[in-house]
């Protein structure tokens, strides 16, 4: 690793140590050709005010000097006197006992029954309050619970919502287009908080991964067909929440 | 290798042929209480016993289809499976009760298939197009 660096360096002090024995017109010579290259000594000092960043004076010590400690006597402190001795050192390295130490955990748990949850067999817990693939909820009535008050729509950090309505026969306002852009969706669960009447719920299915992009932007009709197949689910779960709400 | 004797004790228990279907599709040797079965035909297991099965892993579900997907499972046995809720759907009060009348039967996610859902407009064109229409002349 550090063994390239100094030959390296070595390289480059040869050229740069010949360069001030030559001749001065020789010297001069490569100083003007030469001036990006060669190193500022024709260079004049310009007496400025100085600018100084106090920065050494801010930092405790340089890296790699570290200073020494004395106690009361006066008599220097060997900071590694408790420490592992340089064979000690060499017996781990050379005998990698850091790495039998791992493999041997590793086959400890080789003869152990493994805690891998085999999904889709066996799943892994899941809060009541998931935020998964979103539904729209209808009263017992069978009625569709959305107001179209928009508020969801407002409050969409991602703006993947997109509502339109128009007031129906008997006066109740209801949405003609419910939008969702799940390719958008963040699934914060602002829309399901903001909600007045729990139409907008996430349901906790997560598996809706789809193979083509166009199946991710649900319409009112794909939302609602969620909600009436997951509504034994999700009304279960406001249950569970509903002392917390 | 999963623990041998583990494996011995579930084969000796689920016997050869039930064993040899667990190594085709769960790909472990499972044995627990058999709690349900679904409209599907899926079989929910559960085994309660930390000695047994590693908590976390003390339910599943065996599928009735061969190409077996995560969404075959109804919802009610989803919140059963994922630990959701405490108790089978059909000795739970909360879900039982919260099932409506017009709840629709569950359809696993048929993308790839022919019925995947396909996004349409919900709502009428706000642009008509000019239709002309001449007068009859007399």
């Amino acid at each position: 690793m550090s063994f390239a660096r100094p030959r390296v360096f070595a390289g480059l002090q040869h050229r740069l140590v010949l360069a001030p024995r030559s001749s001065v017109t020789r010297s001069q010579l490569l100083a003007y050709r030469l001036l990006s290259t060669s190193s500022n000594r024709h260079a004049q000092h310009v007496q400025k005010p100085e600018l100084t960043s106090d920065l050494t004076n801010r930092t405790p010590h340089r890296h790699g000097v570290s200073t020494p400690q004395y106690d009361p006597q006066g008599n220097e402190i060997d900071p590694y006197k408790g420490g592992p001795s340089a064979i000690d050192k060499a017996v781990h390295i050379f005998f990698f006992t850091e790495i039998i130490r791992g493999m041997w955990i590793v086959l400890e748990n080789f003869f152990r029954p493994p805690y891998t949850i085999m999904y889709p067999f066996e799943k892994g817990p899941l809060s009541p309050r998931f935020r998964g693939e979103h539904a729209l909820r209808r009263y017992p009535s069978g009625e569709e619970r959305c107001i179209a008050c928009k508020l969801c729509e407002a409050i969409c950090p991602a703006q993947a919502i997109t509502i339109e309505s128009e007031a129906r026969v008997d006066g109740s306002r209801k949405t003609t287009r419910y939008d969702i852009d799940m390719t958008k969706c963040i699934y914060c669960g602002f829309c399901q908080e903001a909600c007045p009447v729990d139409a907008i719920v996430e349901t906790q299915n997560q598996e809706f991964s789809t193979e083509t992009r166009e199946e991710l932007l649900y319409n009112k009709e794909k939302l609602l067909a969620n909600g009436d197949r997951a509504e034994a689910e999700i009304a279960a779960n406001l249950y569970s929440e509903h002392v917390y709400r | 290798m999963v623990s041998l004797i583990r494996t011995v004790r579930n084969m000796q228990r689920v016997g050869l042929r039930e064993w040899w279907r667990q190594m085709q599709y769960i790909g472990d040797a499972k044995s627990g209480r058999l709690v349900g079965q679904d409209q599907f035909g899926n079989k929910y297991f559960e085994n309660l016993n930390p000695e047994e099965e590693i908590p976390g892993r003390h339910r599943w579900v065996d599928y009735s289809q061969h190409f077996y997907h995560a969404s075959q499972v109804p919802p009610e046995w989803h919140s059963w499976l994922q630990h959701i809720r405490q108790n089978p759907p059909a000795e739970d009060p909360v879900m039982q009760a919260s099932s409506p009348s017009w709840k629709a039967p569950w359809v696993e996610n048929l993308t790839g298939t022919r019925g995947a859902y396909r996004p349409y407009n919900t709502t009428t064109p706000k642009v008509q197009a000019w239709d002309p229409k001449t007068a009859p002349r007399s």
